[in-house]
């Protein structure tokens, strides 16, 4: 905007503000049904779902598989989506840095006089683009699961070991059913009950052959109801 | 709209603190002493009688309140402001409620990793209301977030960014980035397994940025793991530190909303009387360089020039030359604290 065009923005803003009606109790008014919208949802939310304490914090289990608050998950699956390490850092640090100061510059690289956002189609194209892509990365994220839960039916008696694995954090390499790390560092464990021998399975989470940590932390009773419900997957 | 406060204090304060003229020019031969007293009463002027006029009086001629309140509740918001513009207001509005619910967590909560996770479990199964209160806490971050980044789309959709607002924008950023912040370490305070492990995530995270990111690091870890440092660092960051930046922030935000006006949607457009010029005929008075900076009031009150009066025919109210505001106290019912002064002139 140059000095012509910001002196006739002002006079024309002086117009409408004069056309406009006094803050109070016209705006106010809106404003006010927004806030009671607001704490309507609020404690909608609170009945509704609660606020539910998840197990105690242990810093000595190292195979919990972390997840962040849902407005944190854009950025999280940024890093399933960059996978070669050497490009980590920018996928941890570069591109939400590189997006932030852009997002702060904004009102010093966009200087132009139009304000209607189909006369400005790459300010409003650029911002729809960056909604949804936001949109899908957030979505990705809520549909990964959690890493803590197995849908995947199971009888009764293996309900125990079912709950250890999906507690243990086995799911950050390997995948059950539609939960887990599909193509992740470890194997599919659908079906693995058809071919390994229960022995054989209780051996590798014990060992835990090759990258695969050792799990004999979790004592004799514990791994066996594991292997059982291993081998019960077929 | 101008916030020209100490000017119009000085013209509603003058006659309630000229008390004592006024009684010095009533003191010439004329009505007695007590029949000025009862005229007095009558008029509003007595202590006694009528007190709460008078507190008003005494605040406002000290804390300039009327002329605040013109400033921020009689000031117009433009022709064609929807409901896209509640948004601001409505962050605001949930950030205060986040506060008023935080302080009632922060009288069960211990910031110690040996008993956070237990107070929780107290304040959730225990206390009167307490998974209530919490649960509005937590689920009050989420419709934070979205609100702001909601306001945000409206800001940047509208161009409600561009000239002479860029400064918001840039204070509405860091107010986004701080909001995060606040989700981040908040997010560890339950020390539950998963804000832990989140935690530490974010952490190496931080780690791995180039330069200050371990320093970052370290300092947000304070220790060689996440653990009891951790914990009560983020707690005083997330009661004390951020919140203050926020509230001082937003202060300053809506300091700006108030001095800048809020836009219009910008496809409404001010309609022009008939015989106006049109918009290109429009004389820019005196030519100005193309990048000239031109100052928010002073653009305003230039306004009625010999050559360009046709321009703000709707607005040619000679009280606008003094700028905006001027305007709106002209069309605005008289202040309420300003009664007693004009009562106080009629006895006089």
């Amino acid at each position: 905007m140059n000095g012509r065009e910001k002196e006739e923005y002002l006079r024309e803003y002086e117009i409408l503000k004069k056309k406009g009606k006094p803050f109070f109790p016209y705006a106010i008014m809106k404003d006010s049904v927004m806030m009671v919208i607001v704490v309507a949802v609020m404690i909608a939310m609170s009945v509704i779902m609660g606020a539910e304490q998840g197990p105690k914090a242990d810093p000595t289990t190292t195979t919990y598989v972390p997840r962040p608050e849902w407005y944190f998950f854009y950025l999280f699956e940024l890093l399933k989506v960059i996978k070669p390490p050497a490009l980590v850092p920018l996928a941890t640090i570069g591109i939400p840095t590189i997006a932030m100061v852009l997002l702060l510059l904004l009102p010093f690289y966009d200087r132009g006089p139009e304000r209607i956002p189909w006369r400005r189609p790459i300010a409003t194209i650029t911002g729809i683009l960056v909604i949804i892509a936001m949109a899908y990365l957030t979505f990705l994220g809520a549909n990964a699961g959690s890493p803590t839960e197995i849908e995947l039916e199971t009888p009764a008696q293996f309900e125990r070991g079912k709950q250890i694995v999906a507690e243990t954090g086995c799911l950050a390499c390997h995948s059950i059913g539609e939960n887990g790390a599909h193509g992740g560092l470890g194997p599919d464990l659908t079906h693995i009950g058809s071919k390994i021998p229960p022995a054989a399975i209780k051996r590798s989470v014990e060992i835990g052959p090759g990258i695969m940590p050792s799990f004999r932390d979790l004592g004799e009773k514990d791994l066996n109801q594991v292997a059982d419900y291993l081998s019960s997957l077929d | 709209m101008k916030l020209s406060l100490p000017k119009r204090k000085s013209k509603q304060a003058e006659p309630a603190v000229a008390d004592g003229d006024a009684e010095a020019a009533a003191a010439e031969p004329g009505p007695s002493r007590s029949e000025k007293r009862a005229r007095k009463i009558a008029a509003g002027k007595h202590h006694s009688a009528e007190g709460g006029k008078d507190v008003a009086g005494w605040v406002d001629s000290r804390t300039n309140s009327t002329g605040i309140y013109t400033a921020l509740l009689a000031r117009h918001v433009p022709k064609g402001t929807n409901w896209f513009y509640t948004l601001g207001s409505a962050t605001m509005f949930i950030f205060a409620m986040q506060a008023i619910t935080g302080v009632f967590l922060a009288m069960y909560y211990t910031p110690s990793t040996t008993q956070a996770y237990a107070s929780i479990t107290h304040l959730t199964n225990d206390v009167f209301m307490g998974e209530f209160v919490r649960g509005m806490h937590k689920w009050g971050s989420s419709l934070m977030i979205i609100l702001i980044f909601l306001h945000m789309g409206r800001t940047f959709f509208f161009g409600a960014y561009k000239y002479p607002r860029e400064l918001n924008w840039v204070i509405g950023v860091v107010l986004l980035v701080l909001t995060t912040v606040m989700g981040l370490t908040g997010y560890l305070l339950p020390f539950d397994q998963r804000s832990l492990w989140a935690t530490v995530v974010a952490n190496n995270i931080t780690a791995s940025g180039p330069v200050v990111g371990p320093y970052l690091a370290d300092f947000l870890r304070a220790g060689p793991e996440v653990g009891a440092t951790t914990l009560s660092r983020f707690y005083a960051l997330h009661m004390m530190l951020i919140p203050g930046l926020i509230a001082a922030l937003i202060g300053a935000h809506l300091f700006l909303v108030v001095k800048l006006g809020t836009t219009a949607p910008p496809w409404v457009k001010a309609t022009r009387p008939k015989g106006a010029l049109g918009e290109e005929t429009v004389p820019a008075g005196v030519p100005s360089p193309d990048d000239a900076e031109v100052p928010v009031g002073q653009a305003a009150a230039s306004e009625p020039t010999p050559e360009e009066t046709p321009v703000s025919e709707p607005a040619a109210d000679p009280a606008d030359a003094g700028g905006p505001d001027a305007g709106n106290a002209g069309e605005e019912p008289a202040d309420p604290g300003a009664e007693p002064a004009d009562d106080g002139e009629a006895s006089a």
